[in-house]
């Protein structure tokens, strides 16, 4: 049983360590939200082990993983309304491009 | 329980290994569903795992945001078929340290941490399911109302971000306006 | 052995949706017309289009079919006979289907045609408009059942149809149904004159008998679903509960290729207008009023 939690932990950490490279590396807004997707499915994972091995009678963990998918749908609706906003008055969502304040 | 260990390290696996098709190809529509599978099989995971309800959710959340992150990646990229051979990187060596750092204490904590009792029963799915309701609509009502009025509230910022603006204020006031 | 009667019946009503189908185009009624034709594919050429992104062509076809049947396993012909009766069955039914758009993502990106890519699209419009009109009326139906398990479902409508008791709701998931299903007036993907065929124009051989076998393999399953889920099911009067549960999944789904016969094929931003403008309030009108009716009446 402990192997398993020990499984799921380290999958979801890997999980995460490959969505913060990529958030990190990319240039593009939505390679970038590539990656956030994949730091907060690690993070689900965690979650969804957690509640599943240490604490199955409380289901506020449960709550937890539905409000988690929640925020994932709602960052990425308004990062493409953003990123549309973006395309449209610069003609790219290239963050390198996006240095300065005005202009 | 050791079809349990077996099916979380396959489907973890599948989902690491798609996690990592998503940076490594050059082709966009392909990055977008890989990012899919590999939260189909993170879905997975949760079924192997005896929560039915938040797997089969995950599942089919994920297949209609990805497919809409594909488009917006055909729409937004310079090379949606990934046929130019661009590198869109930068800042490569720190981000690959940052990842590894982030990662590597990620899995340091899980492994080294004493997680005391683990629970060897789970509820049956259908309990779940309805236990998972009452405390939904019970104790986590205001989570779930405030949660509610989020998705209503980014729904409208979202739509008002993206509505053009010339089609909003009247053509006079163009400089003021952008 | 619930496994193979189950496939075998979808087999079967497969056949008799492929000849009725055949016999609304051609006027004809040709029994053996779908088993030749199948055949016929197999022999034919299978070109392959230049430059196509090959995992996308080769996988969409099957995830298709795949998708089609995953839907159809949670779905019961008899009190007993269903090939996994999952505690989550009524969510588990549209997260399968959602896979419908993944592989017809593929099926239009992967070819490398211009056709092909615009009809991959076109779904997704589509899928923005049918997505909550499947899982809102899915919602009332379970709630009168207080239960997302599918035999219980079918349990709860032993007194009363849910066709009756939430007609609302079943107007709306035929519709969006019919729209899952991209039949028409729904078939943007696949538009006959318009887009050469869509995704299935650079499908031949083999790759397009498993395409279209795939195709009635989702109608029968989401007719499937409107028994189980408004249609009560098994239930009936004097023959065994399977004859009750094919008998209406083969007039449902054949009611689904009539009904569009006849109706021009619908604008992209007409369906998005309608679907979001009067369908949604209308669905979440029929949820309220299903929980009046869940609440109120003994």
């Amino acid at each position: 049983m402990i192997t398993v939690l020990i499984l799921a932990l380290v999958a979801g950490a890997i999980l995460f360590g490959i969505g913060v490279y990529g958030a990190l590396s990319q240039t593009n807004l939505v390679m970038i939200m590539m990656g956030v997707e994949l730091i907060l499915a690690g993070a689900l994972v965690n979650l969804v082990a957690f509640w599943r091995f240490l604490h199955p009678e409380i289901y506020a963990g449960q709550m937890f993983v539905l409000v988690v998918m929640t925020v994932m749908a709602l960052e990425m609706a308004v990062g493409f309304g953003v990123a549309i906003a973006r395309f449209r008055a610069r003609g790219s969502v290239e963050m390198e491009e996006a240095q300065d304040l005005k202009g | 329980m050791f079809a349990q260990a077996f099916f979380v390290a396959v489907f973890g696996l599948a989902a690491i290994g798609f996690g990592v098709a998503v940076f490594s190809t050059a082709s966009m529509v392909r990055s977008a569903l890989a990012l899919l599978f590999s939260q189909t099989a993170v879905g997975c995971m949760f079924l192997a795992l005896q929560t039915e309800f938040l797997g089969v959710l995950q599942i089919m959340m994920m297949a209609t945001e990805m497919s809409i992150m594909a488009i917006f990646m055909v729409m937004f990229m310079m090379d949606p078929g990934g046929l130019g051979g661009m590198d869109m990187t930068h800042q490569k060596r720190f981000s690959l340290g940052a990842g590894v750092l982030a990662g590597g204490t990620a899995v340091a904590v899980a492994l080294l941490a004493d997680w005391g009792p683990v629970t060897a029963q789970a509820p049956d799915a259908a309990m779940q399911t309805r236990a998972l309701g009452m405390e939904l609509l019970g104790r986590s009502m205001m989570i779930f109302e405030t949660a509610g009025v989020t998705i209503l509230t980014a729904m409208i910022a979202a739509t008002a971000v993206a509505i053009p603006v010339h089609t909003l204020a009247g053509n006079g006031d163009k400089g003021a306006s952008e | 052995m619930n496994f193979a009667v189950v496939l075998l019946a979808l087999l079967g009503s497969v056949w008799v949706l492929a000849v009725v189908e055949g016999w609304t185009t051609t006027g004809h009624l040709r029994p053996a017309a779908p088993l030749l034709s199948g055949l016929a594919h197999l022999g034919r050429e299978s070109i392959v289009p230049r430059t196509p992104d090959r995992v996308f062509f080769e996988a969409a076809p099957v995830l298709l079919l795949i998708v089609a049947v995953l839907g159809a396993a949670v779905l019961p012909l008899a009190p007993t006979l269903v090939i996994a009766d999952l505690a989550t069955g009524a969510l588990f039914i549209n997260a399968a289907l959602a896979y419908v758009l993944v592989a017809l993502i593929m099926g239009g990106w992967g070819p490398n045609g211009a056709y092909a890519m615009i009809g991959g699209w076109r779904f997704l419009g589509q899928l923005i408009a049918y997505s909550m009109l499947i899982v809102m009326p899915i919602t009332a139906a379970a709630m009168r059942a207080e239960s997302l398990l599918n035999s219980a479902i079918v349990t709860s409508q032993a007194g009363l149809w849910n066709i009756v008791y939430q007609p609302l709701g079943f107007v709306l998931f035929f519709i969006a149904a019919t729209a899952l299903a991209f039949r028409s007036p729904f078939d943007l993907p696949t538009a006959a004159g318009e887009l050469a065929g869509g995704v299935e124009a650079e499908y031949t051989g083999a790759r397009l008998a498993v395409l279209r076998l795939a195709r009635l393999v989702l109608v029968i399953t989401l007719a499937s679903a409107t028994t189980v889920f408004y249609l009560g099911g098994w239930h009936g009067p004097l023959l065994p509960p399977w004859a009750w549960s094919l008998v209406k999944t083969l007039t449902v789904s054949s009611s689904m290729l009539l009904a569009g016969h006849h109706l021009p094929r619908i604008r992209e931003a007409d369906l998005l207008g309608w679907c979001w403008k009067l369908g949604i309030p209308l669905a979440l009108l029929n949820i309220f009023v299903v929980g009046l009716l869940v609440l109120v009446v003994p």
